[in-house]
């Protein structure tokens, strides 16, 4: 009896989870006016906390879906007839090149965009960037006093004897972020020259980590004094009172900026022209740094967080995305027999 | 032929048999099979055409051939190493009779807890470049903690309690007196260990090295922070594609490279140590004098225990430390500031987490117990199946799941990426084979004759069933309970790819607290992690003994 009740219960179990399973997502879509529906590719959190400010700001709703890029990008083709959304928020730049070649956004100039330094936009007007994340070493200044080391400010700074075993950096191998320092050295200093820099600069690597934001959590607790990665991580540590400070070496750094279109023939077009504009304007940009997204602002005139460098500092170098591409796995090669073997 | 036949009759007979035996097979297919098998189809037909590229990648590219190596390398050390550590701490615990027992079987299960990237950080700050250990006591001033030798530490400090757990079961299940016989005729205290204990012990200390080589495979939290670019690990490899580049043919091929190994240690295990069982179960007492380690060896055994019990402490007191002051390692001012910060933004993730370890694990553990039954006392086609694709989940590494999980249920027509069902699914079918291990042990402790000795006494077969074996049945039942809801608590490697921003898990909480740059309230959330499973712990074994008090004793300690 008890066995036949408790084989009752497993069905019962099973019946019960089995259903609720199967409908899941599908719940936006409403035709309310002064709505804009987008694909977010940016992490939900500071998509949110974005989008929200935007809400507040000029009384549009939106609707979002979080998608990371591949699946944003293959579900605006699909839908590429009838499009449910009207911007696409996130995802690095050379998805949206790959979406205005598709013929799948939308052309948009307006003052806003021409306020923009070129590295932030496409000449044509199809895509903008919103936000950037700079590279820069982030120092624990405690860490670097106890080695009696003093502040670096320029990438030939870190060759210097005296770092040896204090610095952390990605690896190529593994971190798209370690490949952002490998192309825009080589663009600022010539292939072999900076294959050589790196060689040097090996002999002062502690280690290299597999994620891109490693560095950062070894800086934090001290294990050693100098990170290379991009900034956002640094400025959390910052943030919550651990004793480090961001460097923008002086020579220029690679960055990542992630993008925005609007989508073709979207139902609400003209809200999608509103956020797009809204998003490098100063309202936009002053959102992330008090929404703490940690992001750095790409417009000048935007307010900087706390423990960010001024805007005058950064000297970023833009490299040619198709290039990066294609060359990665013969640079990545380079890296792995000519300065991870230089030790 | 015939007799399957025969036996679908039999079972058309009994619908309600019937539909749970479909239900099951069903289920096994759908949330286990079906997302292995989406694991390699995408690894080979990424784009609807087939393609070995993303395989090739593995033998081809030298780094990845080398993270493949690795991983097996660091499996197998932390295998033998793990369990030889648990296997000291179970063999003294139950072997002699050292001082502070209670203490040390604590210091052997608190590890399991783990929390991902907190322990290694922790690790780090006392034994790193500058560490408490390394830097301020020896004054090293540059101590190499990455590679293979600060990753194996951390590995064997986090992995052994599983082996202890274990093995600590099997040494209990066997009689000490025994061991008395055998020294009684003759025997020298070292000849008995290795001609009695030893081989009782082996097929237990083979199932604690394979759950050990297959949870070391899939990790990542450890690696991440401590194996460095010079020993790259393929679970990171894995888990960075997919979360850091997107490329799933790419990760999903690198999660059927970890399959490979996993699934021919799980068949050697099942078919070649699981015939060399033996079982010593007499249902007599087992009090023993505790005569086979001399003093001088107890004495050696304690110092051993005493040094690792140490070790541990150090461990979480560098945690603790890093929950109540304001800047780890840097401000050491006293502060509740991370302890106000998880009770409030990050209390959302220990409730998610109590939910689904709280619904998950009673579900699971029944199916597996209703598993067991089936399979040892009835008779069904699709028999040998359901035991082989139920134990299955168990010989994946939770990495291969994840990505699974994501890569099957991730689009029409079963869409669950981002809901509670998702990491519901993931749990109770991951830890079903734990049921079916308790409930097929004691299915087997309990001998046909107590109860026909009960129905000889006058009982009927239904108050048997509910006086004799149920009461029998519940405590092993709960015991497996405890280790499935303490797994599902701390489960980081399948979890982390299912987690959304209306279901998270506090140990994906704590990994990306520490992203975030919030070292001390991951360090918090670290504490209140271990706490709730202390408690949860402590509260399953007394309702237990105070339900089942003389029964439960035994089964309980786990």
């Amino acid at each position: 009896m008890i066995r036949k009740a408790s084989l009752i219960m497993v069905a019962l179990a099973l019946i019960a989870v089995l259903p609720f399973t199967v409908f899941a997502g599908g719940e936006q879509e409403k035709t309310v006016p002064e709505e804009v529906v987008v694909y977010a590719s940016v992490d939900e959190a500071n998509a949110k906390k974005i989008l929200d400010a935007f809400t507040e700001d000029t009384g549009i709703k939106v609707a979002f879906v979080h998608l990371s890029s591949g699946p944003a990008f293959s579900r605006i083709q699909a839908e590429g007839n009838n499009p449910q959304a009207d911007v696409w928020l996130g995802a690095p730049s050379e998805n949206h090149i790959l979406a205005k070649e598709e013929g799948l956004t939308l052309e948009y100039k307006s003052d806003d965009y021409e306020n923009l330094g070129a590295q932030f936009k496409d000449p044509d007007g199809y895509w903008r960037c919103f936000y950037m994340n700079p590279m820069a070493f982030g120092v624990n200044t405690e860490a670097l006093e106890k080695a009696g080391a003093p502040m670096p400010t320029s990438w030939a700074d870190l060759t210097n004897p005296v770092y040896e075993g204090l610095i952390q950096a990605p690896t190529p191998q593994a971190s798209g972020t370690a490949y952002n320092i490998i192309a825009s050295l080589v663009t600022m200093m010539g292939e072999d020259e900076a294959f050589d820099y790196m060689a040097d600069l090996n002999s002062n690597i502690q280690t290299y980590t597999s994620s891109g934001t490693g560095p950062s959590k070894a800086v934090a607790v001290g294990q050693c004094a100098i990170g290379i990665q991009f900034t956002p991580a640094f400025f959390q540590f910052i943030s919550e009172g651990y004793p480090l400070e961001v460097v923008f070496p002086k020579e220029g750094v690679g960055f990542e900026a992630p993008a925005v279109s609007i989508i073709k023939g979207g139902k609400n077009t003209a809200a999608a022209k509103i956020l797009v504009d809204w998003l490098v304007s100063k309202d936009g940009q002053d959102v992330l740094s008090e929404a703490n997204t940690f992001f750095y602002p790409v417009n000048p005139a935007a307010q900087l967080a706390d423990g960010m460098p001024a805007f005058e500092s950064l000297k970023t170098v833009s490299f040619d995305v198709e290039w990066a591409g294609s060359n990665k796995e013969r640079l990545v090669e380079r890296w792995v027999n000519e300065v991870l073997a230089a030790k | 032929m015939k007799e399957k036949l025969q036996q679908i009759k039999l079972l058309s007979r009994d619908p309600v048999l019937l539909t749970v035996i479909i239900a099951i097979l069903v289920s096994l297919v759908l949330f286990i099979l079906y997302p292995l098998s989406k694991v390699i189809i995408v690894s080979v037909y990424p784009k609807g055409e087939f393609t070995v590229d993303f395989l090739a990648k593995v033998v081809t590219s030298w780094h990845l051939r080398q993270a493949f190596f690795n991983s097996l390398l660091m499996g197998v050390l932390t295998a033998v190493f793990g369990s030889l550590v648990g296997f000291i701490f179970a063999f003294t615990i139950t072997r002699t009779n050292i001082p502070f027992k209670k203490f040390f079987n604590l210091m052997a299960i608190i590890p399991i807890i783990s929390p991902p990237f907190i322990g290694a950080l922790a690790i780090i700050m006392l034994f790193g470049n500058n560490g408490f250990i390394t830097s301020t006591i020896f004054g090293l001033s540059n101590f190499k903690i990455y590679g293979i030798r600060g990753l194996l530490f951390a590995q064997i400090v986090t992995f052994f309690p599983v082996a202890y757990i274990t093995l600590k079961g099997v040494l209990e299940s066997i009689s000490p007196t025994l061991e008395d016989a055998a020294m009684d005729l003759g025997g020298s205290r070292f000849k008995v260990f290795k001609r009695v204990t030893l081989p009782l012990a082996v097929p237990g200390l083979a199932s604690a090295m394979l759950i050990l080589f297959i949870e070391t495979l899939a990790d990542f939290g450890n690696p991440l922070i401590l194996a460095g670019s010079r020993f790259p690990i393929l679970s990171v490899q894995a888990y960075l594609e997919i979360t850091g580049m997107y490329n799933l043919p790419k990760g999903a091929a690198l999660a059927f490279a970890l399959l490979i190994p996993s699934l021919t240690a799980f068949f050697i295990q099942k078919y070649w140590v699981s015939k060399k069982q033996y079982v010593t179960i007499t249902g007599k007492p087992t009090v023993s004098s505790i005569k086979l380690v001399s003093p001088v060896v107890k004495w050696l055994l304690f110092a051993t225990v005493s040094l690792f019990a140490l070790v541990i402490i150090m461990i979480y007191a560098t945690i603790m430390w890093g929950a109540f002051v304001n800047i780890w390692g840097s401000d050491n001012t006293f502060t509740l500031r991370h302890f106000y910060y998880v009770f409030g933004v990050g209390f959302e993730a220990v409730k998610d987490t109590l939910i689904i370890a709280g619904v998950s694990t009673p579900i699971s553990g029944f199916m597996g117990m209703v598993i067991a039954f089936l399979v040892v006392r009835k008779r069904f086609p699709g028999k040998q199946f359901m035991e082989i694709s139920s134990l299955l989940s168990f010989a994946v590494p939770g990495t291969v799941i994840g990505i699974g999980y994501i890569l099957a249920f991730n689009d029409y027509p079963i869409m669950l990426t981002g809901t509670l069902s998702i990491l519901l699914l993931n749990f109770i079918f991951r830890y079903i084979p734990v049921g079916i291990q308790s409930g097929i042990a004691v299915l087997r402790q309990v001998d046909p004759s107590i109860e026909e000795a009960a129905i000889d006494l006058g009982a009927d077969s239904r108050s048997t069933f509910r006086r004799v074996t149920l009461p029998l049945m519940i405590p092993a039942f709960f015991s497996g309970l405890i280790y499935s809801f303490v797994r599902a608590m701390t489960a980081i490697s399948a979890a982390i790819f299912l987690v959304s921003s209306k279901w998270n898990l506090m140990t994906v909480q704590i990994m990306s607290q520490v992203n975030s740059g919030r070292l001390g309230a991951a360090a918090a959330f670290s504490l209140v992690l271990v706490l709730i499973i202390l408690i949860a712990i402590l509260f399953i074994r007394s309702l237990i003994s105070y339900r089942y008090g003389k029964l439960g004793g035994t089964m309980l300690k786990i």
